[in-house]
């Protein structure tokens, strides 16, 4: 098993390295220059060549690449153009609140997703199945902005139960914390939910036929026994890849929920870091965004093993 | 015919005196139905058998023939949609399985009934130990502590000789090959002791040499136990040796029944005669085995008389229009030809 994890780790290095130039390239692309908007109005020739000269903007892209990328291997990923904070820093005041989103959100997720994936796999061909389809496929084509919206003005707006926007650090106010995340982790959640529901169910149906689920029957177990622990054991194998997957998607930041509910998360910094051409901050974020995404894969790889019998010992 | 086998005869007829008094389970014109299937056709179609206590009842025939859906309908395994009892009752110690309740059933099965299955490899759950596979049935029935019950399991193991049973209560089936799998369904099925074991082809997915040891096993059990079987196969070998009755099925109907000698010493169904002509023997070669033509029909295309009719040699006007009735020949011996007793028309069949 450790000799596995050890395998994974060693795989994964090589695709950090890629994402690393992938990053830092793809961003030469984006049209716009930095320094014209770090010197602002002021256009003085003067100005702009010190700036490049600081940031040494005209050595050449590989020379760019290696100056960076050795700086983020000592844990040095820049500083922002825009604020002059340390990229680090701004990341890692921004994580734990897209951190706390996305737990939330996926508890979401899982609370609604399997449950129903389960019950409608187990009741397929009813009109409870029918249903459970139906409340999917809207969570799947409903977009997160638009429910957003529409949660804000009826729940905030109209009832006045939750805050519309803002976010308050649990450290200050955790039940104002959890208010206001609420929402957007609902938001964010059903989405997820109804492809939860949906490998749920699929999965489900498939162990559902298996000749061992016959054997379970065949021992007198009563069906709720042979759902819960036989079926969903083994059906649970793809879930747990599946589920570890979205929460790694969902650590990259939710651009547009946290947008709309003015969250101060991953996807908002990125966003903005875009928008201002602050090179460095965007760098940062995805290059974290890649190797918390590819963490989690490593994860899912993991936990498939270890809720595998059959793979625990060949490895 | 010899004294010997006359003789065996009249103890049969006196057996089945015997087990029509008191017999462990009676099914009685059972009919199961597909969902989709044409109107009027059954895939079972009012069969009727019993089983005496400690006795072997074999059913045979080819695949598609009604064999396993009867089975799993005697346990309440039926998938159901698309499969449907629509007629029929089932005598098990006084009681009608097929109008007990589904927890009733399920408090039956795996303790009065128990059922082993085709595939050995596919049929343990890959995510449990097959300790906790066996023990989890056993404190299903009985009301014992988990101690307890993983000493039963042990000794079940030792019954049916898995070597280092107290190591293999922690392994998983993913360690464990087909036939020792097997083993740990036969041990899973007997733990509890049930008056009535199926067993639906237990040996066909496994290897040769394999199939001998788990028949002997089975028959060994039995011996010690003194439970009632029906064996499902299609192993004419396997029913010489174990089945005390025989019914052959073909296309959902029983279309001879009687007792192994009298099957094996005087088949009367042209399809019984074909499955016999279909198995190879030892010191007897003549060219080519012998087979049946074509395959079962299915439900759309089943044919209004006999449902044999379209690949039996013997078959003329009448066999087309109309299906024959199940007659007994001699007391405990039935048929469903017209041209049985066959002895008429031996010149044109041997």
């Amino acid at each position: 098993m450790l000799r596995y994890i050890a395998k994974r780790i060693l795989i994964a290095i090589p695709t950090i390295l890629i994402v690393s130039v992938l990053v830092f390239t793809l961003q030469q692309l984006l049209p716009g220059d930095p320094v014209l908007t770090l010197a602002g109005e002021e256009r003085d020739p003067q100005v702009l060549a010190f700036l490049r000269e600081k940031y040494r903007l005209d050595d050449p892209i590989p020379v760019q690449y290696f100056a960076w990328f050795s700086q983020v291997l000592q844990g040095n990923l820049g500083i922002s153009l825009r604020t002059d904070i340390p990229v680090l820093t701004l990341i890692l005041s921004k994580l734990p609140v897209t951190i706390e989103l996305a737990i939330f959100a996926m508890i979401i997720a899982l609370a609604i997703g399997i449950p129903t994936g389960i019950i409608s796999a187990v009741r397929k061909g009813t009109s409870v199945d029918y249903a459970a389809n139906v409340v999917a496929l809207s969570g799947l084509s409903i977009p997160n902005f638009w429910l957003g919206i529409l949660l804000i003005m009826l729940i905030s707006v109209r009832w006045k139960l939750l805050p519309a926007s803002g976010f308050v650090p649990p450290t200050e106010d955790l039940w104002l914390n959890i208010k206001t995340m609420l929402m957007p982790a609902f938001v964010l959640g059903t989405g997820l939910a109804a492809s939860l529901m949906r490998h749920t169910r699929s999965a489900m149906i498939g162990v559902m036929r298996s000749d061992y689920i016959r054997t379970a029957r065949a021992k007198g177990l009563l069906s709720h026994v042979v759902i819960m622990k036989h079926a969903l054991r083994n059906a649970l194998v793809p879930i747990i890849t599946l589920s570890t997957l979205l929460f790694g998607e969902l650590l990259a930041g939710a651009v547009l929920t946290e947008q709309i509910f003015t969250i101060p998360g991953f996807g908002k910094l990125v966003v903005d870091a875009v928008f201002n051409r602050d090179y460095a901050v965007v760098q940062g974020v995805v290059l974290c965004t890649a190797v918390g995404f590819i963490l989690m894969n490593l994860l899912a790889d993991v936990l498939y093993v270890l809720a595998n019998p059959r793979l625990r010992h060949s490895r | 015919m010899t004294d010997s086998v006359a003789t065996a005869t009249a103890a049969d007829v006196i057996d089945m005196a015997a087990q029509r008094q008191s017999p462990l389970l009676q099914v009685e014109n059972l009919s199961i139905r597909f969902d989709g299937a044409p109107l009027g056709i059954n895939v079972v179609d009012n069969v009727s058998f019993s089983v005496a206590k400690g006795k072997t009842l074999c059913i045979v025939g080819e695949s598609g023939c009604g064999k396993s859906v009867t089975a799993l309908s005697l346990m309440g395994l039926l998938p159901t949609p698309p499969a449907r009892i629509v007629g029929g009752t089932a005598n098990f110690g006084g009681r009608d399985l097929f109008s007990l309740s589904e927890r009733e059933r399920a408090d039956m099965r795996g303790n009065q009934t128990a059922m082993i299955f085709q595939e050995p490899m596919t049929s343990l759950n890959p995510a449990f130990t097959v300790g906790d596979q066996i023990i989890e049935g056993i404190l299903r029935h009985r009301r014992i502590s988990k101690a307890e019950a993983k000493e039963r399991a042990l000794e079940m193991l030792r019954r049916v000789r898995i070597p280092a049973p107290e190591k293999r209560m922690r392994a998983y089936p993913h360690e464990m090959s087909g036939g020792m799998r097997q083993r740990i369904m036969i041990a899973m099925a007997l733990a509890n002791e049930p008056q009535l074991l199926i067993a639906d082809e237990p040996t066909t997915a496994l290897d040769v040499t394999i199939q001998a040891q788990i028949i002997s096993l089975i028959r060994r059990l039995q011996d010690e136990s003194g439970m009632a079987m029906i064996l499902i196969t299609h192993d004419l070998g396997v029913v010489a040796e174990v089945a005390d009755e025989v019914v052959v099925m073909y296309a959902g109907r029983i279309v001879e029944a009687g007792s192994v000698d009298a099957i094996f010493e005087d088949p009367q169904h042209p399809y019984t005669i074909g499955l016999m002509g279909s198995v190879p023997s030892l010191g007897r070669r003549q060219g080519r085995l012998a087979t049946i033509r074509g395959t079962v029909p299915s439900a759309e295309m089943m044919p209004k008389g006999c449902r044999f009719m379209p690949r039996c040699p013997f078959a003329d006007e009448r066999c087309v229009n109309d299906a024959p009735p199940l007659a007994e020949l001699e007391p405990g011996h039935w048929a469903r030809c017209w041209y049985a007793p066959l002895e008429l028309h031996r010149g044109g069949i041997v």
